[in-house]
């Protein structure tokens, strides 16, 4: 599923990865750009928090002509009157204007690096209406964005996740080698899809998913069918009876019911029943009274 | 300097790392013993340092610089060291006292919209003049003592973000140098998750954008002789393919130096 990430060819998606200090997503954010690059989309990317160099070094250098990096990260706020995108220009139609100056035949895909620094220069309200009007004005076709959760309050987090079409939270596990993503994707018609997956990235943006050992989180939610498994399936035993198969049932008299048979059998005193024989000794002290005497018989 | 700690971090004087991002960071503990070792060592590997001092007044950095063998007044008066005096300039601004010129670059601390923008300007042009003169073999580096005092005199988290911010990309990715920073968290555990202006938010943002961190803590079980606390390194691995890795070694500060060992193996306990 996190490899189906990019594929999801409705327009206006929204992917949101969602990372903590311990584990940066920014690597899952690499892949799906050089995924993007390779399937011959233009990609721009607002760089707040990476420079050039560090964020485009392992893509795939045949299609770099394809990758379009605005630069917010030498001066994000106009201080030293470097760069020519400031946090301020974020709006839906100045980035519509940046995408549309180097507009290709092709479909654009628009990567923000990352939306943490947006929100906490603007107003999280203010942030989600234009991210909102740049989903539906179609000049791009994706939206991919980082958002470092630790750094904000819960409300804000939560705000910008209901945005999103899908969200891939990703979190280390202890061995480092691989990490968990935990992706929820929302589709048009309502149905959401909850994933487990863990997952590893090599040095050249190549994506190994592992199943997880334990299942147990690998719950599909479907809302409308609800596909349940038979439990009756690949039984080791016979459920149904065939009319046979009941008659010779019905046949067997069972062990506990008393029937004439059975009890002209029990009255018969049988030959070479058991008896007790006793000769008292000498010694003996036989007491003559009845010994059950104070029972209630 | 401490020749031990530049072995597991596999750098000397002589071979200084590029474009780091060190954040150094405490809880419960006192990480500056670090701030002194980064500050010499860069002095030794002839970098043009820019020191800007909230914590501590200059007669007591060079004291502790001088067991460390380096003398700050000389690298002061050969311009190899830049040292801001925020200590006493931060304190004038608050008193309404001196208009100085280093107390120019604490205006923040009055202004309307509280933003330091000022002082980056000071250190980046300290620095580049720095680059114009020298080679440039040697990069320049940034030393803060340290960020959250900036969060006590009342700036916010995010202005201290900006100011960082700025900081990487001027020195660590223009100049080709290094940024050190001291955070301290003296908060006692996360229970203001919520709360927009604490250390520990500053801490989490600022590990986000670093190379390298080393935090220090003290020992769970309290205050010992032989083992004063333990240090967590970790490569962030950003950047140029370096894998991500942590390591955590206990500390023992002596006089002038410090031996650092793995957990257990100290001389008292074996």
């Amino acid at each position: 599923m996190l490899s189906e990430g990019l594929q999801a060819t409705e327009p206006g998606g929204f992917l949101l990865i969602r990372d903590t200090a311990c584990y940066s997503g920014r690597r899952l954010l690499k892949y799906y750009i050089n995924c993007a690059l390779k399937r011959g989309e233009a990609v721009h990317v607002l760089g707040f928090e990476v420079p050039e160099h560090e964020l485009c070094a392992e893509l795939d250098r045949n299609y770099l002509h394809l990758f379009h990096y605005h630069n917010a990260y030498t001066d994000p706020l106009g201080w030293t009157k470097q760069s020519s995108f400031t946090v301020k220009h974020f709006s839906a139609t100045e980035i519509t204007r940046l995408v549309q100056e180097t507009q290709q035949a092709t479909a654009s895909v628009l990567v923000i690096d990352s939306l943490s620094w947006v929100v906490r220069h603007h107003d999280t309200v203010a942030v989600c209406q234009e991210l909102q009007k740049l989903r539906k004005g179609g000049s791009v076709r994706m939206i991919f964005g980082l958002l470092h959760t630790d750094l904000h309050q819960q409300g804000i987090v939560g705000t910008v996740s209901h945005l999103a079409s899908t969200v891939i939270s990703v979190t280390p596990v202890n061995n480092a080698r691989y990490a968990v993503a935990k992706i929820s994707q929302r589709k048009k018609s309502g149905k959401v899809m909850q994933k487990e997956e863990f997952f590893s990235l090599t040095e050249d943006l190549t994506l190994s998913i592992e199943t997880k050992p334990n299942q147990s989180g690998n719950v599909e939610t479907d809302l409308h069918t609800k596909s349940e498994v038979d439990p009756m399936s690949n039984l080791t035993f016979n459920l149904r009876l065939s009319e046979v198969e009941r008659e010779a049932k019905e046949k067997v008299a069972l062990p506990f019911v008393f029937s004439e048979e059975k009890k002209s059998a029990l009255l018969r005193p049988g030959r070479g029943s058991g008896r007790i024989m006793y000769e008292p000794d000498a010694n003996d002290d036989i007491d003559e009274e009845d010994p059950d005497d104070d029972l209630d018989v | 300097m401490f020749a031990e700690l530049n072995s597991i971090l596999n750098t000397s004087p002589d071979d200084v790392t590029q474009r780091e991002f060190i954040l150094l960071s405490d809880r419960k503990a006192d990480a500056s013993f670090l701030l002194h070792h980064f500050l010499s060592f860069y002095l030794k590997a002839g970098c043009k340092v820019c020191f800007v001092g909230l914590v501590q007044s200059f007669s007591h950095y060079n004291a502790v610089a001088q067991r460390l063998g380096v003398n700050l007044v000389q690298a002061r008066e050969k311009g190899q060291l830049v040292f801001v005096e925020a200590l006493k300039a931060s304190a004038a601004v608050m008193l309404n006292e001196s208009s100085s010129d280093v107390a120019q670059l604490f205006d923040y601390l009055r202004s309307p919209v509280p933003e330091l923008r000022a002082l980056f300007e000071f250190v980046c042009a300290s620095l580049s003049q720095a680059e114009a003169e020298a080679d440039s073999s040697s990069p320049p580096v940034l030393i803060v003592d340290d960020l959250s005092v900036l969060l006590s005199l009342g700036v916010s988290v995010r202005a201290v973000l900006d100011f960082t911010h700025y900081c990487q990309a001027a020195i660590c990715s223009r100049l080709q140098g290094s940024v050190v920073t001291l955070v301290r968290c003296d908060d006692e555990d996360d229970d203001d998750e919520d709360d927009d202006e604490s250390s520990s938010r500053l801490l989490r943002a600022l590990t986000h954008q670093c190379t390298l961190s080393l935090s220090v803590k003290g020992l769970q079980t309290g205050y010992c002789r032989d083992i004063h606390g333990q240090v967590e390194i970790w490569w962030r691995g950003t950047g140029e393919n370096v894998q991500s890795q942590r390591k955590i070694f206990q500390y023992k500060v002596y006089d002038k130096g410090a031996s650092f060992f793995a957990p257990g193996t100290s001389s008292a306990v074996l």
